[in-house]
């Protein structure tokens, strides 16, 4: 994939998006080249978030050993599988609305899914998925977070280069704002 | 955990719909923190129709969300929110704003 591309530019944005996010979350992020070939080993948990609009669809997904999953949680003892679930569908949800707030700026408006998440046993996606998906991994306390970004994009759409002078910014994360 | 831990009882409701059903069903309650993306209701659609609603009490709703979009937090004002939290929240500043919505000290 050109390095210019639609889709790496994307997969970019979304990266630095969750890289902000886990920096937020307490823990320093490493972006890892490739993808681990064994699946996660015991517990894991897979999220993942929808989104679109009349030019682009896709989706992210987030999957990892639930000990990770757990770091990440606000109240890291204690935590519930119910918790976990709940916590990987936040997680995702916050990547990906990151992600959507950025694109305003570019002009671009996307409507995100409600995010569904599983907790399961050695889990890895599936080979027959991955190749229509960029793989972008962080590590993180010696272990991996996958994330696989899928897009559709319409031929048609072009992102712009940098944020456009009449794009919206979105409020910043963290605001708050009373009325 | 922040509200609790700050002596706050907390009703949690699983989308917009059962949030309406809670805020009907429940004569006292204070204040609704509420995501905008949900299933089934989504949280603007929740705003709209518990404002709407003369069977529900007048109660201050602050969305809580990962949405930053200026036309959907004039939307939300329009509707009658009393406030815009984009998460990820720092716990100090949902709380000073949970007491200041309540009419408590900070």
């Amino acid at each position: 994939m050109p390095a210019d591309s639609n889709e790496s530019r994307l997969a970019r944005l979304l990266s630095q998006c969750t890289v902000e996010l886990l920096s937020e979350l307490g823990v320093q992020p490493e972006l890892v080249s490739g993808m681990p070939h064994a699946p996660s080993a015991g517990e894991c948990v897979a999220a993942f978030s929808g989104f679109g609009n009349d030019q682009i669809r896709g989706s992210f997904t987030f999957l990892g050993p639930g000990k990770l999953f757990s770091r990440l949680h606000p109240l890291p003892s204690g935590v519930t599988p119910r918790d976990l679930t709940d916590w990987a569908c936040e997680l995702v949800n916050q990547s990906v609305g990151r992600f959507r707030n950025r694109l305003l700026a570019y002009g671009v408006k996307l409507a995100l899914s409600v995010p569904q998440s599983a907790l399961a046993e050695s889990l890895r996606l599936a080979s027959s998925l991955q190749p229509a998906r960029s793989p972008i991994a962080f590590a993180i306390d010696g272990m991996v977070l996958e994330g696989w970004l899928e897009l559709k994009i319409e031929p048609a759409f072009r992102l712009a280069e940098r944020p456009l002078a009449n794009g919206q910014e979105a409020l910043k994360e963290g605001s708050v704002v009373l009325f | 955990m922040t509200l609790t831990s700050a002596g706050y009882e907390i009703l949690e409701a699983r989308d917009g719909r059962e949030g309406v059903d809670v805020l009907r069903a429940r004569a006292k309650i204070d204040m609704v923190l509420c995501d905008v993306n949900m299933p089934c209701m989504n949280g603007l659609e929740f705003l709209e129709t518990v404002k709407g609603d003369a069977a529900a009490p007048p109660v201050p709703v602050v969305m809580l969300t990962t949405d930053g979009a200026p036309d959907l937090i004039a939307r939300a004002k329009r509707a009658g929110a009393k406030g815009w939290i984009v998460k990820p929240f720092r716990p100090d500043l949902l709380l000073a704003a949970v007491r200041r919505i309540a009419g408590e000290p900070g």
